[in-house]
């Protein structure tokens, strides 16, 4: 029913706030950067801590769904967009699209994007995964607390009105009900009778659970927030390496290094780029690394 | 120092002309574990809500004279001074609980409270501990059972540390075994740390002997009040009265001069009488009529079902090897634990699930070809949950739409059914305005309109008082009167001892076992009625309260002859 299970790993042993900070930067570093270098490497090091979290089956079904998306960006980016100089392929002139030209800066661009499309539906993968939803909802609870009771509530709720929507459907069948023969019209107009039922029951129930959140002091002051959620060392170590990260990465920015230009012509990958990359994704990857530690030395899972 | 004291109390909710509880008095000192019983509408629940504040803050309405705790004014509380010092604990468990696990929900009443992180934190634990339920702290709250959902209710209830409990029918959608888990633990709070209770409650045999002192509500007023069972169960006879549990009824009613409210107690009350030797004794074995065979005949039978195996696509089998017979007239009760099958087998028999390998004919129609559709006419279901059924604006309404689905013409049925289930005069009220028992017949109208041949309902009795289930068993011989099969699935031996012939018992899948109730209850430790309980080894066979009666005023009568011989 809920697509979290907690895992024997140093990425589920974080404190919710540390996930969400590195899915966070991980997120607002791929929307910086244009550059295929520093979003390569935001792929990779994202990619390394999924499969450190333990996730790499579930992050494959992503992979698969995002990589045609891309194929798809890199064709449609290709035909439409003429600007580029090196041409791969030219062919016959096409009504609304104009004459065929394949270019490789164009191809390029698709790739670029493609790349960051795919950073971004891996952040959300690891953030599905890797994270309990109750614990990311009681940490912003701190915030906003009404708002995150009414989603905390829908969550309780939906199983609990899916199994009722399956209950009366079978009541009403035995009525006479028909649900899988006739016109579709007519099918529409059968649900009627079980939708009435799921609403005035669902009426009824909200008021009950009104009455038992009135009778537990619901709204008689300002609420508190319970959490168990402890800070270890770890969590310390990956914020400092996430942050280091997001430092450089706007420090590359400012300095103009973020933004890369593919048409006309692709220009030459700068080596400084190479390197300012790299300790981003060495800093991203530090969580991936202390996993590895933390399961070859049980001595340093004790320190951290 | 009285804990609760109630002056002159009236109430009328919003827009009803009628008191909901009318000039109630009443001190409830602390530490007492009261117990309310009353028919549905007699204002129990009116009550409680009024000693938790919810009346009138929550519900609004019209109310008249106070409700002191620790002699101040109600209304003077604050609402967070309020909710610290009673607790209340619901019906339903699927209405109370608000987060989506276990620890949360447990800290939800402390948040609300401003409590500081620490003190959560500690009270979160050991109400966990306390009450047996630190393994399911991360648990998702929906893939919990109805048991330990009430579990859960309760302890964040508790964890809010209440100096008074008020429980509003806590066990009356849980299992039996469940149900008694949560009144043992209340007894237990009540007992070792003084907390007040108060509890309303319909299954009266298993906690009438828990408490120190039993109200009776009726119409909105309390009609009886005292510490002792023996004298309820005196009253109630005498005003006949039926909230009372089978024990003392029986006692109660043949004018024994002692009344047992356990069956240890009935026993040694038995046991100080001479038994006449009861198996030379002809005419106590001849009171009860001997266990007959089951015996399936060979005749034209409703359902037929031979080796019938059931899974579900992921393979889980839940039906195996299971071979039953039901006749015209037949009563049958299926009783088994949670998860044994009870519902799946029924569920095959009208259609709702197909049926795997072997063999399985409703009227003469295979049930692997025919669809729940087909055969609605003839085999009624009805579920757990009487709401499900009504949604139309009238009572009328609901009983024509399911005539006009099946394709059926009202030649005066729906009126000769509503006549039968007592709805005359509901004909045109809105089904959702009734109160439970009247909702549960409503919803068996609607199914009864096609004159079914075989009648199938699944937890009748979950949530009904003594009298209602009493109605409803009255219905349902009616009904086997007039030649219609019954099929029940309930918990509820002591309904079952009452009015069933045959009790077949499942277990994982299979039936363990089956005969006819005398066979069937009167031999077993845990799935027999407190009568037979009470005579078990003493006096073979009764099982019902009549027969039970007639047994024990054959005793009284020897016994009072041996006194005058002596």
């Amino acid at each position: 029913m809920l697509t979290y299970r907690e895992k024997d790993n140093l990425i589920h042993k974080l404190h919710p706030f540390t996930t969400v900070a590195f899915v966070g930067i991980i997120f607002l570093l791929s929307l910086v950067f244009s550059h295929p270098v520093y979003l390569l490497g935001l792929l990779l090091a994202v990619g390394a801590v999924i499969i450190a979290a333990g996730h790499f089956e579930e992050w494959k079904v992503y992979l698969k769904f995002s990589i045609v998306m891309i194929l798809i960006i890199m064709i449609i980016n290709a035909i439409f967009v003429h600007v580029g100089e090196t041409v791969l392929y030219s062919g016959p002139h096409i009504p609304v699209i104009g004459k065929i030209s394949i270019s490789l800066e164009a191809l390029a661009f698709g790739a670029g994007m493609g790349i960051r499309l795919l950073v971004i539906i891996s952040s959300f993968c690891l953030f599905t995964y890797a994270v309990h939803p109750d614990r990311v909802l009681k940490l912003f609870s701190q915030w906003g607390n009404k708002s995150v009771l009414v989603m905390t509530l829908s969550t309780r709720l939906f199983p609990l009105m899916i199994k009722d929507y399956f209950r009366i459907i079978e009541v009403q069948r035995c009525r006479g009900v028909k649900f899988n023969t006739g016109r579709w019209w007519e099918r529409a107009k059968n649900i009627l009778p079980v939708i009435s039922v799921l609403l005035v029951s669902s009426l009824e129930r909200s008021l009950q659970l009104a009455e038992s959140m009135h009778a537990r002091g619901y709204g008689s002051g300002i609420r508190t927030c319970y959490t168990r959620d402890l800070w270890r060392p770890r969590d310390y170590l990956v914020l400092i390496a996430v942050l280091l990260s997001l430092m450089t990465g706007i420090w590359a920015a400012i300095q103009g290094r973020s933004s890369y230009d593919y048409y006309p012509r692709l220009p030459a990958i700068n080596l400084a780029d190479v390197e300012i990359a790299s300790f981003i994704v060495f800093m991203l990857m530090v969580p991936a690394i202390l996993n590895w530690g933390w399961k070859k030395w049980p001595l340093l899972k004790s320190k951290i | 120092m009285a804990a609760i004291k109630v002056k002159d109390l009236s109430y009328y909710y919003p827009d009803n002309k009628k008191a909901a509880v009318e000039r109630i008095d009443l001190e409830i000192p602390e530490g007492q574990f009261v117990l309310v019983v009353g028919g549905s509408g007699s204002g129990k629940s009116t009550l409680i809500r009024a000693i938790a504040g919810l009346i009138p803050e929550f519900y609004g309405g019209a109310y008249g004279g106070n409700v002191y705790l620790d002699d101040k004014e109600i209304r003077q509380f604050e609402r967070r001074e309020l909710v610290q010092k009673v607790g209340m604990v619901f019906q339903d468990p699927e209405s109370q609980l608000v987060m989506t696990n276990v620890e949360q929900e447990i800290a939800f009443g402390l948040e609300n409270l401003g409590l500081s992180n620490d003190l959560m934190i500690r009270r979160v634990i050991e109400f966990t501990s306390a009450l047996n339920l630190s393994d399911s702290l991360p648990s998702f709250i929906p893939e919990l059972s109805g048991g330990q959902k009430q579990k859960v209710a309760l302890a964040s209830v508790l964890a809010m540390q209440p100096d008074i409990l008020l429980l509003d029918e806590p066990t009356s959608q849980l299992d039996p075994i469940a149900g008694e888990e949560i009144l043992t633990m209340i007894r237990r709070l009540n007992e070792e740390n003084g907390i007040t209770v108060v509890l309303i409650e319909q299954r009266l045999e298993r906690c009438f002997h828990l408490a120190d002192r039993i109200l009776v509500m009726d119409k909105g007023k309390i009609v009886y009040d005292h510490h002792a069972p023996e004298a309820i169960a005196h009253w109630a006879i005498k005003n006949n009265y039926p909230f009372i549990p089978p024990l003392a009824k029986l006692f109660a009613s043949i004018g024994y001069p002692e009344i047992p409210v356990t069956v240890k107690q009935g026993r040694c009350i038995l046991k100080s009488n001479k038994i006449p030797d009861q198996i030379t004794n002809p005419r106590l074995v001849a009171l009860v009529p001997k266990p007959e065979e089951v015996e399936i005949s060979e005749q034209e039978c409703l359902v037929d079902m031979q080796h019938l195996w059931f899974s579900y696509p992921n393979g889980e089998e839940i039906l195996k090897d299971i071979n039953l017979r039901i006749n015209p007239g037949d009563f049958i009760v299926l009783m088994g634990e949670n998860g044994s099958g009870k519902t799946t087998l029924m569920k095959n028999i009208n259609g709702l699930l197909k049926p795997g390998r072997g063999q399985l004919k409703a009227l003469n129609k295979d049930m692997k070809k025919s669809s729940v559709e087909e055969i609605a006419s003839v085999v009624a279901y009805l579920s757990q949950d009487p709401n499900d059924y009504l949604f139309l604006p009238t009572v009328q309404e609901e009983l024509a739409f399911t005539l006009n689905n099946l394709g059926l013409v009202d030649n005066g049925i729906s009126q000769a059914t509503l006549t039968r289930l007592k709805l005359n005069s509901q004909a045109e009220k809105n089904p959702r305005d009734l109160s439970t028992g009247e909702r549960q017949r409503v919803a068996l109208a609607s199914v009864l309109v096609s004159s079914p041949k075989l009648l199938m309902l699944d937890e009748p009795t979950r949530g009904l008082d003594y009298s209602l289930k009493d109605e409803l068993g009255k219905i349902l011989l009616q009904l086997q009167a007039d030649g219609t099969a019954i099929l029940v699935i309930t918990h509820d031996v002591e309904f079952a001892a009452e009015y069933a012939d045959k009790i077949i018992l499942m277990a994982q899948g299979t039936i363990i076992a089956r005969g006819s109730k005398y066979a069937m209850l009167s031999n077993s430790t845990f799935y027999s009625p407190q009568i037979s309980k009470l005579f078990n080894n003493i006096v073979d066979g009764p099982v019902t309260l009549k027969q039970g009666q007639d047994v024990l005023r054959k005793i009284m009568a020897l016994n009072k002859k041996q006194a005058l011989l002596v």
